[in-house]
């Protein structure tokens, strides 16, 4: 069976249609967290804001404009929302950069290992502008290309690959550090 | 002795590292569990647009008859006048021709005064003769 375009699953879903929508969600969950992990840099946040961001995508849906662009009108509702859930934790003193105490304490496994760089990959991706954070997560860790990028984000793709370059270059010098340090 | 994670950030490779940044990364099933909360998170909108969408076309088909009807209504009377008529018309006898009314039709009344005042049809000839359309 030929794969709903974007624009008629929005259509699609205007009208209620469960299934498009749940196709949306099913395409675009993994990038909506990226982004909201980008600008809150933490888990629970991320997930939040990528959840509260389909549910106002979908009240909104009408306001869409352009449904084939479905995906970069997605993701501004995430950073959106996740800009505004950093504004409310930091107005009741949350702390917005997440510090991860297991940094310093690997612990004897694997598993401590992963969490330890985990936790200091977060860190690294906090040192880089929000835009390159962003970027760096939709390619590396979404998986999307650099032309999806630009088309989704709507900025041009030699942008795309010199913030791809720069985060990249800052995330190793990051990363490098603590290895020799760890 | 620990395995260490491979640490590849070159720019011409992806960096697998971020992977472990992905919530589903050793949780099989966690985006399967996330998609499932969204859309238990979206029911009641989805279920309210449904419910817009029956009511737009319930909302067109009533705006449909709300003008089919008087429309519909007005071309029956006008077809019942129609057919009425209609019937009555031929209701009606034919009206028989008779040789009077022949006459009466082509000559104006008051010509047979003048034709006999005048004294110009003195004869039964000469006023057959106008009759016929000749001259006396």
């Amino acid at each position: 069976m030929r794969e709903h375009s974007d624009a008629e699953l929005v259509l699609l879903a205007r009208s209620g249609d469960g299934d498009s929508f749940g196709e949306l969600v099913r395409r675009y969950q993994r990038a909506a967290y990226a982004v909201a992990l980008s600008v809150t840099g933490k888990h629970q946040d991320a997930e939040d804001a990528a959840q509260e961001s389909f549910l106002v995508a979908l009240q909104r849906l009408d306001d869409c404009r352009n449904p084939a662009r479905f995906a970069g009108w997605l993701l501004a509702i995430v950073r959106n929302r996740s800009r505004n859930l950093i504004r409310r934790e930091s107005l009741r003193g949350g702390e917005q950069i997440p510090v991860s105490a297991r940094t310093s304490d690997p612990g004897p496994d694997r598993m401590a290992d992963i969490s330890a760089l985990r936790g200091r990959l977060k860190e690294a991706l906090n040192t880089l502008p929000e835009l390159q954070r962003e970027i760096v997560l939709l390619h590396d860790l979404e998986g999307w290309k650099h032309d999806e990028i630009s088309e989704r984000l709507g900025i041009p793709s030699g942008t795309v690959r010199s913030h791809l370059h720069f985060a990249r270059k800052a995330l190793r010098a990051e990363l490098s550090e603590w290895r020799g340090h760890a | 002795m620990r395995e260490p994670v491979e640490l590849s950030m070159q720019d011409d490779n992806p960096v697998t590292d971020l992977e472990i940044l992905d919530p589903g990364y050793k949780r099989p099933g966690y985006w399967r569990q996330r998609h499932a909360a969204i859309m238990e998170r979206v029911a009641f909108e989805l279920a309210r647009r449904r419910a817009a969408a029956r009511e737009s076309v319930a909302a067109v088909l009533t705006g449909w008859s709300r003008s089919l009807i008087p429309v519909g209504v007005a071309a029956a009377a006008i077809a019942a006048v129609l057919v009425a008529t209609e019937a009555r018309r031929d209701a009606q006898p034919e009206p028989q021709l008779v040789l009077q009314d022949i006459l009466g039709d082509e000559a104006d009344e008051g010509s047979f005064e003048s034709l006999l005042s005048t004294g110009r049809t003195a004869s039964a000839g000469a006023f057959m003769a106008l009759v016929e359309g000749g001259t006396p």
